[in-house]
């Protein structure tokens, strides 16, 4: 088939990541619960895209449609998968992401092991991500004998090493307290500005989203559509720090503002 | 679904007929799981039938299914069947409930009390390993004859099953639980009566519901060996008095017992933990 034969359809995009009119309602009858949608929304090739939304806003519904977990109710979300040696998408979860059953390099290794990269090289790229995230000597442990920060951090090179040509991440800080998320988040924006990866990132910290994002899409209360999306104007490479400028104050504010009513009109969701 | 596009591969996520008639397709799964449950044990019973009258078995000692219903007739006729059912059926009942009430009993008691689990965990633990159709010939002895003896058997096989059940289920409830009640009382009742109970039926339930099938076996390997009563009973005479017939309804006649058996506990689950739900691969299935 040749690349003409494509020009027919419309599903040939620029995005990596195209979704169209995407609805999803959970339970049937009466008990329907229209969680999310309809919302448009594309994430450009190498972009790093946060949704923000108070929470029961459906935004990790439609990151788990984006990764295939769950189908829309309506809609389409078209996702490009350009080079097929490559893993298409990889997810890293808030939570129950590791194995505890598995040592942090089995962990690491486990990705790139059902995708069938061979044994020896799954073994290198794991040994180089366990070092970039500092945990060369926790190699061996389990899980259980980890922090939740050293965790998460576990849980993202797995992700990494895969090195997927789109990477989900849903609230994958949100579990830690304030200062790791800190750490962690500066230890996201250097390894995404290492090497640039297209990113959906959901979470509920405004703060968060704009750190590290090219993007921030703000989304309503329940049922989630997409409030505003705004290209966040900070120059990269970044760090943490950008926080305390008061241009990161105002555009926060901005956003908030937007936000606040959300959170009070969804109530005790 | 992937679209390949030349050196392009195209994921869609779409909705499907699951998410367009969501109502429609519960339906269609509700019935394929009933029908499926269904057809697997007809095909098996029409594929004994077919062997049978085809002579593909040899019929004297493997009768076909349409015989033995109407053995299981004549079975009935003759007085035969309901009796030894009810025999069975009794001994069930009697032991299942006295044991599993005590098993749960004890199973919570050791579970809220560490020192009483420490005091005879490892006692019941070496008791829990010994065979308990072992037992039976002990228990004549002490029962001396008629009802008694059985009831001790199956009461035993029950207690032990449930009581570990039970307490490995006290056991693994998550310290958060704990830790609610204990933060607002010190109370082990509290405690119990709000989080341990609670969070322990689904896992007790799950006990009670391997050891209702396994007191059916009890109670008819008892009844191989002594009774003279029961379903156990009328499939031992069957081989004995080389009468297959009788053997095989009795047989399917137990195998239905079992199915009742699981079937009680499972709608007592659903009364006592209605908010517990059914585990995901049956609400799924």
């Amino acid at each position: 088939m040749s690349n003409s034969a494509a020009e027919d359809e419309p599903t040939t995009v620029e995005p990596r990541v195209q979704a169209r009119g995407v609805e999803r309602s959970f339970g049937s009858g009466t008990d329907t619960v229209h969680a999310l949608g309809p919302i448009d929304f594309d994430i450009a090739d190498g972009e790093f895209a946060c949704i923000v939304g108070p929470s029961g806003c459906g935004k990790s519904t439609f990151l788990r449609a984006v990764a295939g977990l769950i189908r829309p109710s309506a809609g389409e979300i078209v996702i490009q998968h350009s080079d097929p040696s490559r893993v298409p998408l990889a997810m890293v979860f808030q939570d129950y992401g590791i194995f505890p059953w598995k040592t942090v390099e089995a962990n690491v290794r486990f990705g790139l092991q059902v995708s069938g990269v061979r044994k020896a090289e799954a073994k290198a790229r794991a040994k180089e991500w366990i070092s970039r995230i500092g945990l060369s000597d926790f190699s061996d442990r389990y899980p259980a004998a980890l922090s939740g920060g050293m965790r998460q951090r576990v849980a993202i090179a797995r992700a990494m090493a895969l090195e997927p040509e789109l990477l989900l991440m849903d609230e994958p800080f949100a579990a830690l307290d304030a200062q790791r998320r800190e750490l962690l988040q500066d230890e996201l924006l250097q390894i995404c500005q290492a090497d640039r990866r297209t990113v959906l990132f959901v979470t509920h910290s405004l703060e968060e989203a704009l750190i590290l994002g090219d993007r921030v899409v703000v989304m309503s209360a329940r049922p989630g559509r997409i409030l505003r999306s705004v290209d966040v104007p900070f120059e990269r490479p970044r760090s943490t720090e950008l926080r305390s400028t008061p241009e990161f104050a105002a555009l926060k504010g901005e956003l908030w503002d937007l936000l606040r009513g959300e959170v009070t009109v969804g109530g005790a969701a | 679904m992937r679209v390949n596009h030349g050196d392009l591969i195209l994921l869609f996520r779409r909705p499907s007929s699951a998410e367009r008639q969501p109502r429609e397709y519960a339906r269609r799964q509700r019935l394929l799981r009933i029908g499926l449950g269904t057809a697997v044990p007809v095909a098996l019973v029409v594929l004994w039938q077919i062997a049978s009258t085809r002579g593909w078995i040899d019929s004297r000692l493997y009768p076909s299914p349409s015989r033995l219903v109407g053995e299981a007739r004549d079975l009935e006729s003759q007085g035969k069947l309901w009796p030894n059912l009810w025999a069975t059926t009794r001994r069930i009942l009697v032991g299942f409930a006295l044991g599993a009430t005590a098993g749960v009993l004890v199973g919570m008691v050791m579970g809220v009390f560490d020192t009483l689990r420490w005091a005879f965990e490892p006692l019941l633990n070496a008791l829990y390993t010994v065979p308990k159709l072992a037992l039976l010939p002990l228990f004549l002895t002490v029962f001396k004859y008629g009802e008694a003896p059985i009831y001790a058997l199956i009461l035993t096989t029950v207690f032990f099953f449930v009581w570990i059940s039970t307490l490995e289920a006290m056991l693994s409830v998550p310290e958060g639980y704990r830790e609610a009640v204990l933060s607002l009382k010190r109370s082990r009742w509290q405690l119990f009566r709000h989080a341990l109970l609670p969070a322990s039926l689904p896992q007790i339930f799950v006990g009670l519901r391997i050891t209702a099938g396994v007191s059916v076996l009890v109670v008819l390997g008892v009844e191989f060996i002594y009774g003279g009563s029961g379903i156990g009973y009328l499939i031992i005479q069957g081989k004995t008095l080389f009468i297959p017939k009788q053997m095989y309804v009795a047989i399917v006649v137990a195998a239905l017992l079992g199915i009742a058996c699981i079937g009680v506990v499972d709608i007592a689950r659903r009364l006592a933990i209605p908010w517990a739900g059914r585990d995901r691969s049956r609400s799924r299935g």
